[in-house]
């Protein structure tokens, strides 16, 4: 699954809002730019960006969900319907998406992105939203797997027939859902305890810097969307 | 002086018909270590997350009855927002305490100063200073998500107590540690005389020689209070079960009267 | 033979050993305590026996069945697992539903499991939460029940991970009574434990991990009566051996379980001994 690696590429060096700003910016170009060249010419530059920004993980990731789905894309609209470029540009606007913001989870680590909030006085509940959704993905998923030992110990068997992986549903989901929902509790009073929710300003401990790099970035997002438009109307 | 006095209490966890604590009455001293125990249900737990200001408001539940920490009402929501920083709770488990914002652990125990607003000196200053104290200043760069559960419960403590709080609650806190961690995490305690100290746990032979002060309670009520020996000695303490093993044996042995509540009193009183 | 057996085991998890060279027996009717400090491997022990994992060098035999290319569920009719985080694996509207969760799972027909879950809660005195919702219990009764699963499908081999953590003493004495009574019907049971008065309640034997080698395997009642060797490894004395050495005259071996020392301790305040001459 997508998480923060570490890493010393462009994406990884920028503040963390100019990489949220530069995903929002791709993916509304790749909706804008005109079909049927725009939205690959849009992915192919994100590839080139997540090269260059030395992401192969996010690459990897987008590589795995994306080929199933460009095969589904290209049966329905290439084979039954004899217009495979609708398949091109449905299939390069959903894995730009996903791998412009699947570059931006793995390079940007939550702590930096909840110190940018910081300082710009968001309160604590917009940076603990956001760190709480990055890391969800990963605690969930090793709750997922102390559930599924413990019913595997009790008999359950989760490899074999689909019969046998449908009733196997249950037990592995609603544990899930309860231990998360109480989870949750019992971290709201922890940081109700940690000094949240009093009247102080919140320091932050590494003001994150914007440079070079990053107005070099801006104007990149800007630019893009901004040519993106003009192709289309030109 | 007197941190925290509680009159009469009452509270009843939501959608509950039993209370969790009734009439309860009792005073904390400032600057003691106080030990708070009892059978499980007994109420412990319920009252340190009132204490906290974290039961009714967090967790819903009714509350009758008077209860003021460091002269404040931490019930209410300007109580609470008072005591943010000043009172503040270590829980048993030490990854659902871990605050998922930070990726070092200097910068997990800055998280609670940087909350209260404090310059980034000072936040540096005390960090070091927890770090030392709690012996963990080896794992200041290491990612809070890769520690052991004991090393975590020392990061979330130091964490605590670089908040220079006034109050500090552990509710449980050795629960994940082996006996020798928990040992030395009981050992601190005394030696944080600026800070009053209360401590819920069942974990009373281990705790109790470290404790100035002992509440005992049962059934949402104060049953004993006084010094370890004092509370902890008596018949009607003894005979729930909850406290010394030394006591209950020699009173499952016969024994009445003030009960002894270590291995040097058992002697005693065989001699006697 | 059965019961657990490991011959020589080694495991690691990626680069970093975990176990070195763990060699042991533990057979039907005997109780080890597993002991060590946290890390030192004693969760990833009983991983190993319930073929969560598997060995990198060595052999795990358990129910007289050897590990290799067998997964938990094909163990659950023969061993009871009780996970030291015992609440996560609830899911049934009733406790009743969630024990008997296993015995349907291996195949047992509505009737016979009932029967077996309504016993096992009734072994483990929880037979007034039969009704309840699991979720509505609290942490020390999670590991009650999750108890009474392990031992409705009346298992050869039991292993318990923290059973008594959290406990009050009629809890941890509870636990160490239905241990002595499976132990009497000939099951084995390796019980990962700090408490040393469960231990001394309950166990034959104490295996005592550090950095993933087995340094000790010894009886556990010489253990418990020798302060040398319990502060050697790092061990508390349990209070109620403390006691029992100071009621018994020089020479006699202390009272272990809380009863016995109870009853020394009775005697003791009956009948003091004469005081000695010169």
């Amino acid at each position: 699954m997508i998480r923060h690696v570490e890493g010393t590429g462009i994406l990884h060096r920028i503040h963390p809002l100019t990489a949220f700003g530069l995903a929002v910016s791709i993916s509304t170009s790749v909706f804008v730019a005109p079909p049927p060249l725009g939205p690959v010419a849009v992915l192919a530059g994100t590839v080139i960006l997540a090269v260059v920004s030395r992401l192969p993980s996010a690459l990897g990731r987008t590589v795995v969900v994306s080929v199933p789905f460009w095969g589904f894309l290209l049966l329905i609209h290439g084979l039954l319907r004899h217009d495979p470029g609708r398949a091109v540009v449905i299939g390069s606007r959903v894995s730009t998406v996903i791998l412009v913001f699947a570059a931006v989870v793995t390079a940007v680590q939550p702590a930096r992105l909840v110190d940018a909030l910081a300082a710009l006085r968001a309160p604590f509940s917009v940076g603990y939203v956001f760190s709480a959704t990055l890391l969800v993905v990963p605690r969930l998923r090793d709750r997922a797997r102390a559930i599924s030992e413990a019913q595997q110990c009790r008999g359950l068997r989760v490899a074999g027939s689909p019969l046998g992986r449908i009733r196997a549903v249950v037990p592995l989901t609603v544990p899930l859902v309860l231990s998360a929902l109480s989870e949750v509790d019992e971290r709201a009073v922890a940081l109700a305890t940690r000094g949240v929710g009093g009247r102080a300003v919140r320091t932050v401990l590494h003001p994150p810097n914007a440079g070079g790099l990053d107005v070099a970035m801006g104007i990149l997002g800007v630019g893009i969307l901004v040519g993106s438009f003009f192709w289309r109307v030109g | 002086m007197t941190a925290i006095e509680v009159a009469g209490l009452g509270y009843t966890h939501p959608g509950s018909d039993q209370p969790a604590l009734a009439d309860l009455d009792v005073s904390i001293p400032a600057g003691r270590v106080t030990l708070v125990t009892g059978r499980l249900g007994a109420g412990c737990s319920t009252l340190l997350e009132i204490l906290a200001g974290v039961a009714p408001r967090l967790t819903g539940g009714t509350l009758t009855g008077t209860v003021r920490v460091l002269g404040v009402d931490p019930s209410t929501r300007e109580g609470g927002r008072t005591l943010v920083g000043r009172v503040v709770m270590l829980l048993p488990t030490p990854s659902s305490q871990l605050s998922g914002m930070t990726s070092t652990v200097r910068d997990e125990v800055a998280f609670g100063p940087a909350n209260l607003g404090w310059d980034r000196q000072r936040i540096a200053r005390v960090v070091d200073g927890e770090l030392d104290r709690l012996g963990i200043a080896g794992l200041a760069d290491r990612d809070p998500a890769t520690l052991s559960g004991g090393e975590l419960q020392r990061v979330i403590l130091a964490g605590c107590l670089a908040m220079e709080p006034e109050v500090l609650l552990l509710d449980e806190p050795a629960a994940e540690l082996d006996p020798p961690m928990a040992e030395r995490l009981y050992a601190l305690l005394p030696e944080l005389t600026a800070t009053t100290v209360v401590l819920a746990t069942t974990d009373v032979d281990r705790a109790s020689p470290h404790v100035q002060e002992v509440v005992v309670l049962d059934g949402g009520g104060v049953v004993a209070a006084g010094s370890p020996s004092e509370a902890l000695g008596q018949e009607a303490v003894v005979g729930l079960d909850a406290g010394s093993t030394v006591a209950r044996i020699v009173y499952e042995a016969g024994g009445r009267g003030r009960l002894p509540i270590d291995v040097a009193g058992v002697r005693e009183w065989i001699a006697s | 033979m059965t019961g657990i057996q490991l011959h020589d085991v080694h495991f690691a998890y990626g680069a970093r050993p975990v176990l070195c060279g763990v060699s042991g027996q533990c057979g039907p009717g005997e109780v080890v305590g597993l002991t060590g400090p946290n890390g030192a491997g004693k969760t990833t022990l009983t991983r190993l026996l319930m073929a969560l994992e598997h060995p990198g060098a060595g052999r795990v035999e358990i129910g007289g069945r050897c590990t290799d290319g067998l997964g938990p569920a094909d163990l659950a009719d023969q061993v009871g697992y009780v996970f030291q985080h015992a609440g996560r694996q609830f899911f049934s509207r009733t406790v009743l539903a969630d024990v008997a969760f296993g015995l349907r799972q291996l195949g047992w027909t509505a009737a016979r499991a009932g029967a077996a879950a309504n016993a096992a809660l009734a072994e483990v005195d929880a037979t007034r939460m039969a009704g309840m919702h699991p979720h509505d219990l609290s942490p020390a009764d999670h590991k009650r029940i999750a108890l009474a699963a392990a031992l409705a499908v009346d298992p050869s081999v039991l292993i318990l991970d923290e059973p008594t953590q959290g406990m009050d003493r009629p809890g941890m004495l509870r636990a160490a009574a239905v241990i002595r009574r499976r132990k009497a019907s000939g099951t084995a049971v390796l019980l990962v434990t700090h408490d040393m008065a469960m231990l001394a309640e309950c166990a034959d034997r104490v295996w005592h991990l550090e950095e993933g080698h087995l340094v000790l395997d010894a009886p556990a009642p010489g253990l418990l009566r020798d302060p040398e060797l319990l502060h050697r490894h790092g061990f508390t004395e349990p209070a109620q051996v403390a006691v029992g050495r100071t009621a018994v005259r020089a020479g006699e071996p202390a009272p272990i379980r809380l009863a016995d020392v109870v009853s020394a301790v009775r005697d003791r305040l009956r009948s003091p001994p004469a005081p000695t001459a010169g």
